[in-house]
């Protein structure tokens, strides 16, 4: 591992780059009907290269808290490892969980796959209902007035 | 006696003053070109700097703008990018103490239990606001009268009606007229969709039998005056890409400039400077390279929001006003009142669609805005139906809530929520109590050295009371339209967006900071536009009666230029 993530393109060993990608897929696993993808599949590294170059820096100790073969066991083991995590530690399993939802959440397979759409809201914007008017008539039918 | 002889379509005043000695600001100023003494300097290119400025450019007066902040790109804006909801926490935060941009200056909230949020450059808060856009009401002028509490304002609805009308025309406001609620207007364009979040709510109010009505809303629901109308994008809170939502860099300062006008970007006013005789002649302020300058002037308008404008004012102190200019009657930064916000969510089985479409700009009910004694408190509430949050926020949310678990489960409970989200805001009249200022922080200062600005605020018994009734019913009307889960969050931290009472207009000179058009009761040619002159705050978002404001107070300059310093 080198000593700055943010000069490398390459700051993770494959080592420790499994035991993140197991991280990350414990936190969001990928749906069972394969529309949604796992967070590990995202690249969490170029999310925190743009957004927060001192968690990026972070992100080694937090990976230091598993062992080797953390990304072998079982989800529900990995589960219960996590949670002690988040536990034990939650200065770091809360910026970590943060920006894995900030990564996964921004991603154009993700926002089809949650029935959004692809890319930025502009300029494509949405169709929305203009809605029935005549849902007022009780409104005006009722005994408001304005105080004067 | 007519200190100044002020006439339309005179160019040049020629008045005393102008170059005499300054009290204060002495030091390296730069001498810059453009330094030569204007008519008109107005403080603030937002709301209502944007209005006055529109309102004074018939005059032909030489008029100058200094905006401490920089014109936004609309291209620029976070909608423009799929990461907007991770640029809504950073650069595009609401809170200037999170932004942290050059063009901010800190604020100490220590002791508020409400951040001042807001944006600082050409446009002020209209790059951020929700655009909901209602007027204060006729009972909101009258409040002592009424009910015994707070003030009376010196003007009542009446006298801004003309202005509440031309503003709407300017700014573009979309909307629909007969709302019971309101004396007879007619908002220029058709009102925003409903869509599934206002249908829906709509029918959970009819069942209580209680008031709602689509939101006037300064966005453009069709394409007007050069702009194209509304995508239905969803987050307008921080900047619209489409140039559908009416900020005033896209209405108001187009027009000010063709006029003449002269808008002065990244100028950070520092003070307010006085002559001999007791009249502003000027401020001194900070240009792009931190160099000190000073622009003479025989009228100074301040538009600098309820909290930017007392600190100045505060700072801008001298032999003839130790305590700050125009703060004979103490009242200067006293009296500060926010909209102290309640929040109701519900979820509902049926998906809503509710990432779509304006955010804050949907339905409103207006129910519980008058005061019944027997509530427990008096004056009342808007109740804000606003449209769902970002995937991002909701999976967050969900996790703060306890709702959506990260790991098994996740993606299941994701899915009951987004797009399955409505919320009500509750929006309190906020009393105006004295212990509730904004002061010169002791040890806190901008970029320039300026001392930045210390709010101490509390929430009042009779707010208290206010917001939990309003949760109360929110919940109510939750469930009559179908929620099948609700959660409350009071008092919202992130509010403190409406920002008024700081300089009020009042008759008497002892217990108000300005006359009833404006004018500082101390200092004959320094005047206040911005909310900072609220006598109360009514019960809803104040823009576009502030902008009202800033129109009748140019208006009433121009009625009296001949003699406008008696």
């Amino acid at each position: 591992m080198t000593d700055n993530l943010i000069a490398t393109d390459k700051p993770l060993t494959p080592e420790v780059q499994q035991i993140l990608s197991a991280i990350l897929d414990t936190l969001i696993p990928a749906s069972d009907d394969g529309v949604m993808p796992s967070a590990g599949k995202l690249d969490l590294m170029a999310h925190l290269k743009a957004n927060d170059a001192d968690f990026l820096q972070t992100l080694p100790e937090v990976v230091s808290w598993f062992d080797a073969d953390f990304a072998r066991q079982t989800e529900d083991a990995r589960h219960a490892l996590l949670t002690q995590f988040s536990e034990a530690q939650p200065e770091l399993f809360d910026p970590l969980l943060h920006h894995a939802y900030q990564c996964y959440y921004q991603d154009d397979q993700v926002l089809i796959g949650i029935g959004s759409k692809a890319g930025p809201p502009f300029p494509q914007g949405n169709a929305l209902e203009p809605g029935d008017l005549s849902l007022l008539d009780p409104v005006l039918q009722g005994d408001h007035k304005y105080r004067s | 006696m007519s200190l100044f002889s002020f006439e339309y379509e005179y160019n040049v005043l020629q008045c005393p003053g102008v170059g005499d000695d300054i009290e204060k600001g002495e030091g390296n100023i730069a001498q810059n070109a453009d330094d030569s003494p204007v008519d008109v300097l107005i403080v603030g290119a937002g709301a209502s700097g944007a209005a006055v400025a529109w309102s004074l450019a018939d005059t032909r007066m030489r008029i100058v703008c200094l905006e401490q902040g920089d014109w936004s790109n609309s291209s620029e804006y976070p909608t423009t990018q799929t990461n907007w909801e991770t640029l809504q926490l950073g650069p595009y935060n609401i809170n200037p103490n999170v932004r942290g941009r050059e063009t901010d200056y800190p604020i100490n909230n220590d002791d508020s239990p409400i951040n001042v949020v807001n944006f600082n450059g050409v446009g002020g808060g209209t790059i951020f606001f929700a655009a909901l856009f209602p007027r204060l009401h006729p009972s909101d002028f009258r409040v002592k009268t009424l009910d015994g509490v707070g003030q009376d304002w010196p003007i009542d609805y009446d006298t801004l009606q003309p202005y509440f009308v031309q503003n709407d025309r300017m700014m573009g406001v979309s909307g629909l007229a007969g709302d019971p609620m309101y004396p007879p207007k007619q908002p220029p364009l058709p009102p925003i969709p409903l869509g599934l979040v206002g249908e829906t709510m709509a029918r959970g109010y009819n069942k209580l039998g209680w008031h709602w009505w689509p939101t006037d809303s300064a966005i453009i629901s069709q394409p007007y005056e050069g702009r194209d109308q509304c995508l239905n994008l969803g987050p307008c809170g921080s900047g619209c890409s489409q140039g559908a939502k009416s900020s005033v860099d896209v209405t108001y300062w187009p027009e000010v400039l063709r006029a003449g006008v002269e808008l002065r970007t990244r100028c950070r006013v520092r003070e307010v400077t006085v002559n001999d005789q007791g009249m502003a002649d000027g401020v001194v302020y900070y240009n792009a390279d931190g160099e000190e300058c000073r622009l003479q002037a025989e009228v100074v308008v301040m538009a600098c929001n309820g909290v930017g404008t007392p600190r100045i004012l505060l700072n801008s102190k001298s032999e003839r006003f130790p305590d700050g200019i125009a703060n004979s009657s103490g009242q200067v930064g006293k009296n500060l009142m926010f909209h102290p916000m309640g929040w109701m969510e519900g979820r509902f089985e049926e998906r809503l669609d509710s990432h779509k479409g304006p955010h804050g700009c949907c339905i409103l009910s207006q129910e519980f805005y008058e005061t019944d004694r027997s509530r427990g408190f008096v004056r009342g509430y808007n109740m804000q139906i606003n449209r769902g949050r970002g995937p991002f926020l909701t999976a967050l949310q969900g996790r703060a809530n306890g709702t959506i678990p990260w790991g098994p489960g996740h993606h299941d409970a994701f899915q009951q929520y987004f797009d399955h989200i409505t919320s009500i805001g509750i929006v309190c009249e906020d009393l105006p109590e004295e212990h509730n200022t904004v002061t010169l922080d002791p040890e806190l200062v901008d970029s320039d050295g300026i001392p930045a600005p210390k709010i101490n605020y509390q929430l009042s018994d009779n707010t208290r009371a206010m917001i939990d009734h309003g949760l109360d019913r929110a919940e109510e009307v939750m469930h009559a339209a179908g929620a099948v889960e609700t959660s409350r969050y009071a008092s919202v931290r992130n509010a403190g967006w409406h920002l008024l009472g700081t300089a009020r207009m009042g008759n008497d000179p002892k217990s108000s900071v300005v006359n009833s058009w404006g004018r500082s009761h101390d200092v004959k040619n320094l005047f206040i536009v911005d909310g900072s002159v609220f006598v109360t705050s009514g019960g809803v978002n104040p823009t576009s009666t502030i902008q009202a404001l800033a129109l009748y107070v140019a208006d009433t300059i121009k009625k009296n230029l001949a003699n406008l310093f008696d």
